[in-house]
């Protein structure tokens, strides 16, 4: 395999309701990134794109209706899409065509609009459940997660205060990021006082539902030293699916993520991942996500995450800082293109390009990861400078 | 295995209605930051726009705002009305309903080409016997008071 480096990104602004299509929304993404780098189209070999659920930009074959807005005209384009972990998903399948050695750059796009599902977007999660056992039930991702976080929150003794710490500080992290949707700073009370939405979850818990594109361009060695002196190497890379079969996890372990790690872990060569690392961004759609998946991530010990927590570790200039960028709570939550956000942050981290948000001590090497399909997929982006 | 029904000829296969599982959710969809310039020419003023890429030398209809090409950002110095006449790029004479029924008269639906750009449409005011490729045809608007700012303000494109 060759090595492959990110040698650009781009992205829009994280927005509710955008008058942007689809189409638009990448366009916007993939011109930035192009731009961000010096490159044009016709430098690209290839493209990879995502989108999680057509269901949500309600245009079946989503993936073939953006194509033109990713620069996928008449170029050798693969869509993946395993719902909220494609974002990263989406890398390490860019990654896979230029490790390879068939193509030299590869431009990575995802995209989502969820604001054309009405009158929720939620509501379209009915249907991934089993439609026997599950959906007479009315299932909805709300109740779904609150079930793994009160299960989460009563193995280790962790409070609603203690998961509220995390949305606090990743909205804060936000505030920073000019593309995040949010304007104003929580407190931990207002989020534990917010509406309840199905016990324990509460409103400010949740990341909001939101339209937004983020792409980066991928190199092969020999176009990335080319182009910058700054390229930000993919390390590893991993993926893993563990059951869609909620009575045979534990639920208070992500082990699918673990097992995604350990994967990019050993390809990055990284023995102590909690040591090694210098910037976590775990997928955080709830605040309790992303403690949840820092333990799977092997970057906190299993229930004492939330002890490191109120230690200021994970604070950004903690000795593991944790979604600098803001995460999805901070940011917005464009499913697909949240994940791909995340490793833009870390594009800009590492390169000492974050402006505000940047993390002090010239981190040399970052963890991004994104989590989704059945609740049950974790892809883990490993890059290093 | 069991076998709730057997469908023996693939003609009684006829459609599937996806009410009968009572879908939750509905989508809306805006027209974007392109299409929603384009529809407000067609309802304010009946003209229709294209969108030009200097580079590529192609003029896009409806109006984008990016070339699919070279993706060159398309902005407001490069949209040009592009007339309300085009011709018959390739048309089909349907005459089943979407479930499969025999409709009552057959309709005609043409890629009409103006500019470098194809709409999808409608023929009217015409026989099917005339239609052919190449058929030069115009837009025949609805009169301004029932112009919604979608592609149905166009009533359907017409020889001349």
């Amino acid at each position: 395999m060759r090595k492959v480096a990110i040698v650009g990104a781009g992205m829009t602004k994280f927005v509710r309701r955008a008058l942007e299509t689809p189409k638009e929304l990448s366009f916007q993404a993939t011109k930035t990134t192009l731009d961000s780098c010096g490159l044009t189209l016709d430098d690209v070999d290839c493209v990879a794109h995502g989108t999680a659920p057509d269901a949500f930009d309600g245009l079946h074959q989503n993936g073939e209706y953006m194509v033109d807005g990713c620069g996928g005209w008449n170029k050798p384009t693969m869509r993946v899409y395993v719902g909220g972990g494609t974002g990263i998903h989406a890398i390490a399948h860019g990654w896979h065509h230029v490790a390879s050695g068939l193509f030299d750059t590869c431009l990575v796009v995802c995209e989502e609009k969820m604001s054309s599902a009405m009158p929720h977007a939620q509501a379209f999660f009915l249907t991934i459940f089993d439609s026997i056992t599950e959906r007479a039930l009315e299932p909805n991702l709300l109740w779904i997660f609150a079930l793994e976080m009160n299960r989460y929150m009563e193995r280790y003794g962790y409070s609603k205060e203690d998961m509220a710490l995390v949305a606090v500080n990743n909205k804060l992290n936000g505030l920073k990021h000019p593309a995040s949707q949010f304007t104003d700073q929580v407190t931990v009370e207002d989020v534990v006082n917010s509406e309840m939405m199905a016990y324990p979850v509460s409103r400010l818990d949740v990341s909001p539902v939101s339209d937004g594109a983020a792409a980066v361009l991928l190199a092969s060695e020999r176009v990335a030293r080319r182009l910058t002196d700054k390229p930000v190497w993919i390390e590893g890379v991993g993926w893993s699916l563990d059951t869609a079969y909620w009575a045979t996890r534990d639920l208070y372990y992500p082990r699918y993520t673990d097992t995604a790690a350990r994967m990019a872990y050993e390809m990055a060569g990284i023995r102590e991942p909690a040591k090694q690392i210098n910037i976590a961004e775990p997928y955080d759609p709830f605040d309790y996500k992303a403690l949840h998946h820092m333990e799977g991530l092997q970057l906190s010990p299993r229930g004492k995450t939330v002890e490191l927590l109120r230690d200021g570790h994970f604070d950004r200039d903690g000795n593991l800082p944790m979604c600098p960028s803001g995460g999805l709570l901070g940011v917005g939550n464009p499913i697909a293109a949240a994940g791909t956000m995340k490793v833009c942050e870390l594009f800009w981290q590492l390169r000492g390009e974050a402006d505000e948000r940047q993390v002090p001590g010239n981190p040399q090497l970052g963890v991004a990861q994104s989590w989704g399909d059945l609740m049950q997929v974790s892809s883990v982006v490993v890059v290093g400078i | 295995m069991g076998i709730l029904q057997r469908i023996t000829r693939n003609i009684d296969n006829r459609y599937w209605d996806p009410g009968l599982i009572g879908f939750p959710v509905k989508n809306s969809y805006t027209a974007g930051v392109a299409g929603q310039r384009f529809f407000e020419e067609i309802k304010e003023n009946g003209r229709i726009f294209g969108s030009k890429c200097a580079g590529c030398d192609l003029t896009y209809v409806p109006a984008r705002i990016y070339c699919e090409r070279c993706l060159s950002g398309l902005e407001e110095k490069d949209w040009v009305d592009v007339g309300d006449e085009g011709t018959v790029y390739a048309y089909t004479e349907v005459h089943q309903t979407k479930s499969g029924e025999a409709k009552e008269k057959p309709s005609l639906i043409a890629a009409v080409k103006i500019a470098d750009g194809l709409l999808i449409h409608r023929l009217g005011d015409c026989l099917p016997e005339a239609v052919h490729i190449g058929m030069p045809v115009k837009a025949e608007f609805k009169p301004k008071n029932e112009r919604q700012g979608g592609i149905e303000d166009i009533k359907y494109f017409k020889p001349f």
